[in-house]
């Protein structure tokens, strides 16, 4: 049981609440939250990653990437979801789905 | 030179269909003319390429080592074919300037028919078993949006879906031949495949080669999958004279004569080809003989003639089933072309309300005779050499009562033709139609193919030699012009098909107010179930249908059922992972 | 023991990030999602990634944090979180099965090499992924210019609003007129 361990631990337990909640939510902002929840394990598996290999440069600088590139994507999905609030009247997966068949 | 030939032959149809398509269908006069010109194009370049026919590749593309390479080898058998597919399908396109002037939708329908032109050429050129799949899974695409093209009408849509759901059945058995090569072999191309056909286990040899047969006999409607032909008609009918006569049914020719040296040996196999070719080529002759709708008769016959070149496959005569295969696919769209002026100007396909046009259609009437003498097998016309050539071969080859089962069919042939062209053209007017003779486009094209009915077999001589040059493994003899006459003049066998050919042309005259009239209740219900067949593919159809609106309920668009999705696809692959590495 | 930090840091984040999956108002789970942020930027930093520790804490427990509670005010606070549609037994499978497989294929691992603070190699291999920041600031830009446009047009959505508004007003008043102007007309025969 070493340091590598408890991290991978850390990022497994956090993948897998994030996969429950994607699954389980039926709110639009909910799931912004839940794909930052999801971002912050794939860091985390970053800087191990790079770590582990023996590059932390690497690993550390793809990690910054990722942060700046995901919370480029939350902002545009929290600006669509006030549209989509606006337009539709409701945050309801289920209701707003036009997809369908 | 060569390569630079075989790929505008694809190219250049595909473009000029999609030059039609953005032309837009506000301007029909200038769809009408770039979809002309492309296919003629295409047309006189097909025919360029045959004095450059060779067995070398001339064009190859690396594609990674999942599909192989893209290789065309523009050999005799694929310039022949796609030769016959250009200049067809120019002359399809040529006739239906008139015949499509002032329909809608134009633009699709003109990019499917260049589409589907630049599809068979490259079917046909292509050396690798995979893109040679491709290939013909384009032509049955372009088959049924085609087929399907006045989709407001339930029937035709019914016949597309029935045509393609069939042909995709077939499609099945080439895709699992390529890939067993491709398992066994470690390669897709053609040759490497006649090459080493010896090495490979022998009941893989086998299963491949029945499910080789299988795709051809789904794709040229032979039995037990002949009933999605005669449906097929509800296309236009320039497209049933390319379509469904004279190029995309020759596929499952074109794919048996090819493989032939690949599956020869395996036990069974010649003898199971020689066999659906006869039953076919019977069954459906005796459909023909009740058929009271033109193009339905004609389709008919063109499976039974279909049949007799799957026959002469099985007999070991792949040049006897080439030369019919070009023969065929002259006369027969000939005679679609033909049909489709009668039925344009006089607004209904039922025989029984036809009758004496001949008098208001000449032209018509003449070239359709024509036609009509060079399926029946008449001396002189191309149809007749081919035919004895085929009759030949079986007489060697084949067992003495599948031999009697070809001759009868000749007679049947005869006999259906007679009544074919006597309902429409002669007699008393059953039904005050008017009609027009044809238009001028039409005379083109059906004047050029009238020509070629009784010309094509002088190039017999030519048309051996460049298959015995191009394509070693065939074992072909070169057959000359002199040779061929001699050899069906001096044969006593071509006498008795002849005087069996003439047999059913006299019986039929003799009895043509009772053929011509309503036939025999119990005859009209078996022919139009197809002897119970029609039923088998009705369940395939409605089978496939249903299971494909089943799977549509799993396409919910919600997000939450999408990643209940994704994860599960995600631990699939996971435990696969575990489990192959442990 | 060196370990201990870790231990609590990932307790602690793991129970954060079930409370924020599974509140039912969105505020409190934005909380406990900057809650999570800031104690995965301490593990971060525990791990040697001093930079991206900074990072991960101003965006995330920041940054983030802060648009979520302004879209939050923007739409207002939405009824509970309904049920879920996909019944919760089978959420719980497939996400156990799937981080069980993944944990059994990569927690049997060689121990790692101990992370030295030293490495910090982050400047020199930004000129190696110079790609990279070009990326993120066009990135930024195209966010920045979305979310402009999209909130843009609901500010337009209103106005236009109130416009139609006006214009129902002055066209009534314009049929009211007319009306008034036909009265005069058919007064004046009479009059006559």
């Amino acid at each position: 049981m070493n340091i590598l361990n408890v991290v991978l631990f850390t990022v497994m337990c956090l993948l897998g609440v994030g996969l429950y909640g994607l699954l389980i939510t039926r709110n639009l902002i909910k799931v912004v939250v839940v794909l930052q929840l999801l971002v912050k394990s794939v860091v985390l598996a970053f800087v191990l990653a790079g770590n582990v290999s023996g590059q932390p440069g690497i690993g550390q600088s793809v990690a910054a990437t990722v942060i700046v590139a995901d919370t480029v994507v939350a902002v545009v999905a929290l600006a669509l979801a006030v549209q989509v609030r606006v337009r539709f009247g409701t945050l309801d997966i289920q209701k707003i789905s036009s997809l369908r068949g | 030179m060569t390569s630079l030939l075989s790929l505008s032959l694809i190219i250049i149809p595909w473009l000029g269909a999609l030059v039609v398509w953005r032309v837009g269908d506000n301007h029909p006069k200038w769809q009408h003319g770039l979809a002309v010109f492309f296919s003629v194009l295409a047309g006189i370049l097909a025919l360029l390429m045959i004095p450059y026919a060779s067995s070398e590749v001339v064009f190859s593309l690396p594609m990674g080592s999942l599909f192989g390479e893209l290789t065309f080898v523009s050999d005799g058998l694929a310039v022949a074919l796609a030769a016959i597919a250009c200049v067809v399908g120019s002359l399809a396109v040529l006739f239906s300037v008139d015949y499509m002037h002032g329909e809608r939708q134009l633009g699709r329908f003109y990019a499917f028919v260049l589409l589907f032109i630049g599809a068979m050429t490259g079917l046909v050129l292509s050396s690798n078993l995979l893109f040679l799949f491709f290939f013909w899974e384009i032509t049955a695409l372009c088959s049924y949006a085609l087929i399907s093209f006045y989709n407001d009408d339930p029937k035709a849509v019914a016949g597309g879906m029935k045509a393609l759901i069939i042909t995709q059945f077939g499609g099945v058995g080439l895709l699992v031949g390529a890939l067993t090569v491709f398992g066994q072999l470690g390669s897709y191309q053609i040759p490497n495949l006649i090459q080493h056909a010896s090495n490979l286990p022998s009941g893989l040899l086998a299963v491949m080669g029945f499910g080789f047969l299988l795709a051809a006999a789904a794709k040229s409607a032979q039995f037990p999958f002949h009933t999605w032909l005669p449906d097929a008609m509800e296309a236009p009918t320039p497209i049933s004279a390319l379509i469904h006569a004279a190029t995309m049914v020759n596929a499952g020719v074109y794919l048996l004569a090819r493989f032939y040296p690949v599956f020869a040996p395996v036990p069974g196999w010649s003898f199971a080809v020689m066999l659906v070719g006869l039953i076919t080529a019977l069954l459906t002759a005796v459909m023909a003989l009740t058929a009271m709708d033109l193009k339905r008769a004609l389709a008919y016959s063109t499976v039974s003639q279909l049949g007799y070149m799957f026959y002469a496959i099985g007999a070991g005569g792949i040049f006897a089933s080439q030369l019919h295969l070009l023969s065929h696919a002259v006369f027969k769209a000939l005679l679609f072309l033909a049909a489709g002026s009668v039925i344009h100007s006089v607004g209904t396909r039922d025989m029984r309300k036809m009758g004496g046009l001949g008098k208001q259609m000449p032209f018509v009437r003449n070239v359709f005779i024509l036609g009509a003498l060079a399926l029946a097998g008449f001396p002189i016309m191309n149809g007749f050499w081919s035919k004895e050539l085929i009759l030949e071969e079986g007489l060697k080859n084949t067992p003495w009562w599948a031999y009697g089962g070809m001759l009868i069919g000749a007679g049947l042939t005869a006999f259906y033709t007679l009544r074919m062209t006597w309902m429409v053209f002669f007699g008393e007017p059953r039904e005050a139609l008017h009609a027009h003779d044809a238009g001028k486009a039409m005379k083109i094209s059906l004047g050029i193919l009238a020509v070629g009915s009784f010309t094509t077999w002088l190039f017999v001589g030519g048309f051996s030699e460049m298959l015995a040059r191009t394509l070693p493994f065939h074992e072909f003899h070169v057959l000359t012009l002199g040779a061929l006459i001699e050899e069906v003049l001096f044969a006593p066998a071509t006498y008795v098909a002849l005087g069996v050919v003439m047999l059913g042309l006299a019986i039929s005259w003799m009895v043509r107010k009772q053929a011509t009239g309503p036939v025999p209740e119990a005859l009209e219900v078996l022919s139009r179930e197809s002897f119970g067949l029609d039923w088998l593919n009705r369940q395939i159809a409605k089978v496939t249908l249903r299971s494909a609106s089943i799977l549509q309920k799993t396409q919910t668009g919600e997000m939450n059922w999408n990643v209940v999705g994704i994860i599960g696809a995600l631990a699939l692959v996971l435990g696969i992972l575990l489990w192959s590495a442990s | 023991m060196e370990i201990t930090p870790y231990v609590l840091l990932s307790l602690g984040a793991v129970f954060c990030a079930y409370r924020a999956v599974r509140s039912h108002r969105l505020l409190a789970s934005s909380l406990y999602l900057a809650g999570v942020s800031a104690l995965v930027s301490v593990m971060l930093f525990l791990l040697g990634a001093t930079e991206v520790a900074v990072i991960e804490l101003s965006v995330g427990a920041g940054l983030v944090t802060v648009l979520l509670v302004y879209a939050l005010s923007v739409v207002g606070e939405d009824a509970q979180d309904p049920v879920s549609v996909v019944p919760r037994p089978l959420a719980f499978v497939l996400v156990a099965l799937v981080a069980g497989l993944i944990g059994w294929m990569t927690l049997p691992l060689m121990p790692l090499p101990q992370a030295t603070r030293d490495l910090l190699l982050v400047d020199v291999l930004w000129k190696k992924r110079a790609l990279d920041v070009w990326i993120q600031m066009v990135l930024i830009f195209s966010g920045v210019l979305g979310i402009l446009g999209l909130l843009a047009e609901s500010k337009t959505i209103k106005e236009q609003a109130l416009e139609e508004e006006g214009m129902m007003e002055s066209v009534s008043f314009v049929i009211a007129h007319q009306e008034a102007e036909t009265q005069d007309i058919e007064a004046t025969p009479e009059e006559v």
